[in-house]
């Protein structure tokens, strides 16, 4: 079963408003593949596109080798979970997962063999007979899933599925899902705005902003080594240090960011000196030490804390000015760092700077709202 | 009841309100059924013979009923004639619901209602007499067809049921687009995304999703139009032929060109229980209570 799918140049435009740039991508069969983008950049749309409910204005869409943009809705070989799962609540459970299979004019007794199969694939063995309208959001969501697969696409396309969820039930179908897919070896589309979503499941995430992909990588590339500013303020949390290159040095580069003390990170493109660039440091990668620890560079005071459970966030001052946001773990003992720090007393700090990235523009990325914007005026 | 009206609006608004109920009830709707009733029930007489001893109790005005062929065969007509229109009226409606609730634009859905209110507000007679004009042997309808090759000579459409017909979809289309309309408006896009997405075409689409949802809106409006349709005088008084007579007009005549009420009262009251009669079976069928057409 070929499940690749891949967009070729596809744009798509409403009238003046262009909702898609030109995106060119390949996605592989049986991938766990995320779009993952603030609402509005398009994500939706492109999974309408490939599902046949849009037409693209330019481009060509294409799943297992075939070219789809003639192929109406009801000819793919997708299959979609809606964010309101849109289960047909007039019909049982067998009828909801059966409806496929009717429609492809399968027996009736082969349909029954089938939705058994997928519901005690997703463990609702036995409740076949049940109105929709008697299950719970968990089990809607479920047989949503079953309803999907029973046509047997070769793509399976999810919208959200898991936003109407309570948090642990969200976090429990996150590890379902992705069962599911290794299991079926079906090629998952997933939409989200959920970063926790699509880097715990993904094998591949697309970031989408303002109808163009930022950046396609595993999770772990995504976060460690952000392509753009965009994906560094909008993957994970980030304190970013903007100013101007003073020294590049092979991978690392170092930046005059008005601090007491010159900044570097690793570059992921060529940046000569005098150019401007941001510094890019993660909460938890920032080091914590007490205000006689002078093996730590910086100096601030803690201006806020938040505890988060296995984290205490700490807001800290720097003494030059910008204010940074500062994770470290919560020792249960009280005999860590964290027992020492206390709001309005100081502090000292340090970062590696093989796990800082530093990426060119000292402007902040205007949709990234998760940037803790700490720009030194440069 | 009372309780929860006093609770909320005090003695004297509870009275006021149950007071007006009540002769609503009794003035306007019981005691005139109760005079027809008692009418069907008794022998047309001279004003003089009234209280005397030929005023009894009498079933004769329903056995004439059964024994006239005619008016037999009209009564079946009607009631076949009416099925006929609201099964036309549902068949032209319900694609321009589902365009109204699912397709247009706001804007589109807007002025796509306007279109359908505007004539309606002309008086009933005017707009039959304005389909009499189109369907008139020498008028537009026939003049067009003929411009257009169709037709070598003209038709005439006032003599049988067509004109009867179209007359009553056309009289009747907003008690059926509007149930519809409201039925088919409250059915989750996602559903019909749902069922293409899953291989559906659009025939399976509307049998399995969009009509199933929106029966408790086919139901009103077929009931809405059957009674209005069954119980029409202008539209076949108008646009029919004698050999297309209504059963309404036969009432009209025992009332107004017989002078016998009686009678008159006992053929509107077989009128009425049959096509009540009607109504509960068609609501059986569709499994539709009348708790679904209240909505």
């Amino acid at each position: 079963m070929d499940g690749r799918v891949s967009l070729d140049r596809v744009a798509m435009r409403f009238g003046d408003f262009t909702a898609i740039q030109p995106t060119s991508l390949e996605i592989q069969s049986g991938e766990f593949f995320s779009f993952l983008g603030p609402s509005g950049c398009g994500k939706t749309t492109l999974l309408n596109i490939i599902s046949g409910f849009l037409t693209p204005s330019e481009g060509k869409v294409s799943i297992g080798g075939e070219e789809m943009i003639r192929v109406p809705v009801n000819r793919r070989p997708t299959a979609m979970i809606f964010q309101n799962l849109a289960l047909f609540p007039l019909m049982s459970v067998y009828d909801n997962i059966e409806f496929g299979l009717e429609v492809r004019g399968v027996d009736r007794s082969a349909r029954r063999r089938k939705a058994d199969e997928l519901l005690e694939l997703v463990a609702l063995g036995g409740s076949g007979h049940k109105p929709v309208s008697e299950l719970s959001g968990g089990q809607k969501q479920r047989i949503a899933i079953a309803r999907a697969l029973a046509v047997e696409p070769r793509v399976l396309l999810l919208d959200e599925p898991l936003s109407a969820l309570d948090l642990k039930l969200r976090q429990h179908m996150r590890t379902e899902l992705k069962a599911i897919q290794r299991q079926t070896g079906i090629t998952f589309i997933y939409i989200t705005h959920d970063q926790g979503e699509a880097l715990t499941m993904s094998d591949r995430v697309a970031v989408m902003s303002a109808g163009r992909i930022e950046q396609i990588a595993d999770p772990m590339t995504l976060y460690r080594d952000p392509a753009t500013a965009f994906v560094a303020g909008f993957v994970g949390e980030n304190n970013r240090l903007a100013g101007h290159v003073t020294a590049a040095d092979g991978e690392l580069v170092t930046l005059d960011a008005g601090l007491a003390v010159a900044v570097s990170g690793r570059a992921r493109q060529p940046l000569a000196v005098g150019d401007s660039a941001s510094l890019y440091v993660r909460p938890e990668q920032w080091r914590v030490g007490t205000p006689d620890d002078l093996r730590l560079p910086f100096s601030g005071i803690v201006q806020a804390e938040h505890f988060e459970g296995a984290w205490l966030t700490l807001e800290v001052a720097l003494d030059s000015g910008p204010t940074l946001r500062v994770q470290v773990p919560h020792v249960v003992t009280g005999d860590g760092v964290d027992a020492q720090l206390r709001v309005g007393g100081s502090c000292r700090l340090d970062y590696s700077p093989r796990e800082a990235v530093v990426l060119p523009g000292a402007e902040p990325s205007p949709e990234a709202g998760e940037v803790a914007d700490v720009a030194a005026t440069a | 009841m009372w309780q929860q009206l006093h609770n909320r609006f005090g003695l004297p608004l509870t009275m006021a309100i149950v007071g007006l109920l009540g002769v609503w009830l009794i003035l306007m709707v019981l005691l005139p059924q109760w005079q027809m009733i008692d009418y069907s029930f008794h022998p047309s007489l001279l004003p003089s013979e009234r209280g005397g001893e030929k005023d009894v109790w009498t079933l004769a005005n329903y056995v004439t009923f059964f024994h006239n062929d005619i008016h037999l065969a009209i009564f079946f007509k009607t009631i076949w004639s009416s099925v006929l229109v609201t099964a036309l009226t549902l068949v032209v409606s319900y694609p321009l619901a589902y365009y109204l609730a699912k397709v247009a634009t706001p804007g589109q859905a807007a002025l796509c209602l306007l279109l359908l209110i505007v004539p309606f507000w002309i008086n009933e007679i005017l707009r039959t007499f304005a389909w009499y004009i189109i369907f008139a042997f020498r008028g537009p309808l026939n003049e067009l067809l003929f411009a257009l090759g169709l037709i070598d000579r003209p038709i005439r459409f006032l003599n049988g049921d067509t004109g009867v017909l179209v007359g009553m979809v056309y009289a009747y289309i907003l008690f059926m687009v509007f149930p519809l309309y409201n039925a088919i408006e409250s059915l989750d896009g996602n559903q019909i995304r749902a069922a293409r997405d899953l291989g559906a075409g659009w025939l399976r689409t509307h049998r399995r999703i969009v009509i199933p949802h929106a029966k408790p809106g086919i139901a009103t409006g077929c009931i809405m139009t059957f009674m209005l349709a069954a119980g029409s005088y202008a539209v076949p008084a108008l646009l029919g032929s004698p050999g297309s007579r209504w059963f309404t007009q036969i009432i009209y005549n025992w009332f107004f060109e017989g002078g016998d009420w009686n009678q008159g009262a006992a053929y509107a009251f077989l009128l009425l229980a049959l096509c009540i009669l009607f109504v509960t079976l068609v609501m059986r069928i569709f499994k539709v209570g009348l708790g679904d057409i209240a909505k």
